[in-house]
């Protein structure tokens, strides 16, 4: 039923997945050294908790969650901690590969809370690529009804076969896994959407279904097609809903999982082990053993490629994830993380150079194969003259960077790197702007402070001088005409920005209780000070007023 | 013919445009008294597009007495933290000819750094400080909170034992900005083509 739906653009690209499906899913061997970046993940890097000599196990925690969005990082071999730094954490081997699991819990009994705490002490994140926090992704049902799950399974990148060989060996456990969410978000139905190119995988599901309990589960086969995968694309094809520009899929009742993600959930909860190894797809024309393997994180991608049969001589360049969003590694000593998907040794023939970039021609290519139905050519223009209003207007921030544009374009345009480039350009100017508006508010503050200080000061002397009786002479500077009038309007409009800085407060911590008040907090503040030096200036004013009538 | 009738014509029309005229004269001139604005909006889109360093150099105490300062006509060129690009932006604001940035642009946000051992706590930081972004009391030691500091430089004039350093900040790996490196539209021969890895 499901595929009757469409999104609008899209492209076939060869998908060269054959390279890589063909060959069973094995265990890479065991690294002897482990690099282990903080930031494996959206949100804050992780803070270490282990210092250079500790010796850890496998599943050891090594370094924990700071902060809200961030996720907790464990050792993925057992050894020693040999260099702490801030960025990073390298473990030597011992070559035991002693684990260190977590008791097992049965999710079936177990309440919510136990196992929302498991998923975030095992580290677990979207393993699709985003790497987003699984413990509050499932959180979201605190703010919105979730009806649907999706396991996004279409995988509709060229090359990438690791959902095929995930599904293909543990669809049981990849149900289960989402069984698990369905409880956890209440949801009342799971889909899975499934490219038609993946037959095998397609057959292990259906017979995994009959088992897979208690919310029912609807296996939805759709057409080849690129980016079905995305998110937002892949919700429109199988359930016909729109996700809005700037919501998330949850505010449509909608969570979206991949399978990998849920069959590290259910390692996690079913077993007590945390993340600390993923499939990866190595393929190219590079390695002459290409497949899957479970790999440990942090191994060295030049290890991992040597194991595969790299043959250097040949080997243009390596690109993490798949080649159309993909990004090409600068050095091949870099680890694997919990977002490295596929590796792509090329050779030069397999992705030979772009050709050189001409002027668009406005062929109009662009804007009938992209998914969000986007104007790329004007957004091409746009982010080239840096017009960032018209940028937005365009919904620049929609674009959800597949590539559909620039592997049309004829004039070779690198049309995404553009909109990337523009992207983190009008985020940095936002950044900057709130720390402007964050500094003014901290002057403004502090303004309010001397002034308050100030009229407290002036307060203390008159008093002084009305309790020493002294004559009118001391008196004599303040015989300037007191403004009594000014004053009372000034005293007004302070309570009344008092009042209006409460009220702002009010409703936006009702509104969205996670966001930050410092700044409404500072602006309350501020009036408050401002109300106060009003009020011992009208207090003072007014005791002169009458000292003065009444000589 | 009917020269009477055009008269009485002419004048009821006057009549009618001149009372017109003075009756919406006084509507708007009431309402301008009514609600009238204490604060003028066009300072506040100003002030919005100055970098809130309140670090003076323009020769005003702060960023808003400058943007009324911009207001009343003084010249846009002398902010040295937004740069060239306030200054561009306060032309488009304000439709003025953009200038020249009068005094040197800032090659990299600073942020001030009190090396702690030399400190004598004498507050004078602290007192000269716009944004309260530094910590500290009589007689003990000072220190400055990095999140806060705008890098404006009002605290190293006032240090009786020059103890304070004005250090790059630091951006975090998350701020980064991709460095493109945009070809030239010439002859495509002309370009390299790029060089791989390994």
């Amino acid at each position: 039923m499901a595929s009757a739906f469409d999104f609008p653009g899209g492209i076939y690209p060869p998908e060269r997945k054959q390279r890589s499906n063909q060959s069973a899913l094995i265990e890479a061997p065991l690294p002897s050294r482990v690099t282990l970046p903080l930031q494996q993940h959206s949100g804050q890097p992780a803070r270490p908790c282990v210092s250079a000599g500790d010796a850890v196990n496998v599943g050891s925690v090594i370094a924990k969650r700071e902060g809200m969005i961030s996720s907790a990082l464990h050792a993925s071999i057992s050894g020693t901690v040999s260099e702490v730094s801030a960025t990073q954490i390298t473990i030597q081997g011992d070559g035991q590969d002693t684990w260190q699991r977590l008791p097992s819990l049965d999710w079936r009994v177990a309440d919510t809370a136990a196992v929302l705490e498991r998923l975030n002490e095992s580290g677990i994140v979207g393993l699709g690529g985003a790497g987003f926090p699984t413990h509050i992704k499932a959180r979201v049902v605190e703010q919105h009804a979730i009806h649907t799950l999706v396991i996004n399974a279409a995988e509709c990148e060229p090359y990438i076969t690791v959902d095929d060989l995930t599904l293909r060996h543990s669809a049981n456990e990849v149900l289960e896994g989402a069984q698990i969410i369905a409880k956890l978000c209440g949801v009342q139905q799971i889909v899975i959407g499934i490219e038609d190119n993946k037959p095998e995988a397609i057959t292990a599901l259906q017979h995994a279904l009959p088992d897979s309990q208690p919310v029912p589960v609807e296996l939805s086969v759709i057409s080849t097609r690129y980016p079905s995968g995305g998110e937002r694309q892949l919700i429109k094809k199988l359930l016909d809903i729109n996700v809005p520009s700037g919501e998330l899929p949850a505010d449509v009742g909608v969570l979206c999982h991949n399978p990998g993600t849920l069959l590290a959930i259910l390692h996690a909860v079913r077993d007590g082990q945390p993340l600390v190894s993923r499939i990866v797809t190595l393929t190219g024309e590079s390695i002459n053993q290409p497949g899957n393997r479970w790999v440990r994180l942090g191994t060295s991608v030049r290890e991992l490629l040597e194991q595969a049969g790299l043959n250097i001589a040949e080997l243009h360049q390596v690109i993490q994830g798949g080649p159309m969003m993909g990004t090409p590694l600068p050095t091949l000593d870099t680890p694997v993380t919990k977002l490295t998907n596929c590796l792509i040794a090329a050779t030069r023939e397999e992705f030979p150079p772009a050709p050189a970039e001409s002027p668009c021609i406005r062929c109009g290519e662009c804007e009938s194969v992209c998914p969000v139905a986007l104007l790329p050519q004007q957004l091409h223009w746009y982010a080239r003259a840096q017009e960032d209003t018209k940028l937005e207007r365009y919904h620049l921030f929609d674009c959800i960077e597949c590539g559909a544009c620039s592997y049309v374009c004829p004039s070779h345009i690198p049309l995404v790197v553009d909109y990337r480039e523009a992207k983190s350009r009008i985020r940095l100017q936002r950044i900057e702007a709130a720390k402007a508006e964050h500094a003014k508010h901290r002057f403004e503050h502090r303004q309010a402070r001397l002034a308050r200080e100030e009229a407290e000061k002036q307060a203390r002397r008159q008093a002084r001088q009305a309790q020493q009786r002294r004559p009118a002479n001391i008196a004599a500077p303040s015989s300037e005409k007191v403004d009594l009038r000014g004053l009372r309007i000034a005293h007004a409009a302070a309570k009344a920005s008092v009042k209006k800085a409460e009220k702002t407060l009010a409703r936006v911590a009702q509104e969205d209780p996670k966001q930050s008040l410092d700044d409404l907090e500072m602006q309350l503040a501020t009036a408050q000070e401002n109300l106060k030096a009003a009020e011992l200036q009208l207090a003072q004013a007014r005791e002169q007023h009458s000292s003065e009538e009444s000589p | 013919m009917n020269s009477s009738i055009d008269l009485i014509g002419v004048l009821s029309a006057v009549a009618v445009l001149t009372g017109l005229g003075i009756g919406f004269g006084a509507l708007l001139g009431v309402v301008s008294e009514r609600f009238k604005r204490e604060d003028n909006p066009l300072v506040e889109q100003i002030d919005a597009l100055l970098p809130q360093t309140q670090c003076g150099q323009c020769g005003y105490p702060g960023c808003r007495p400058y943007a009324e300062a911009i207001n009343q006509g003084d010249a846009l060129n002398k902010c040295p933290p937004g740069g060239e690009a306030t200054i561009h932006a306060l032309a488009d604001l304000l439709g003025r000819e953009a200038e020249p940035l009068d005094g040197e642009a800032q090659s990299e946000t600073k942020v001030a750094f009190i090396r702690e051992a030399e400190c004598i706590g004498c507050t004078k930081c602290i007192q000269a400080c716009p944004v309260d972004a530094i910590i500290g009391a009589a007689k003990l030691m000072h220190t400055v909170i990095e999140d806060e500091c705008t890098g404006c430089d009002l605290c190293l004039d006032p240090c009786p034992v020059d103890c304070i350093d004005m250090l790059p900040r630091s951006a975090p790996l998350t701020q980064w900005q991709p460095v493109v490196a945009r070809a030239s539209n010439m002859i495509a021969s002309d370009r390299q083509p790029a060089s791989g890895v390994a």
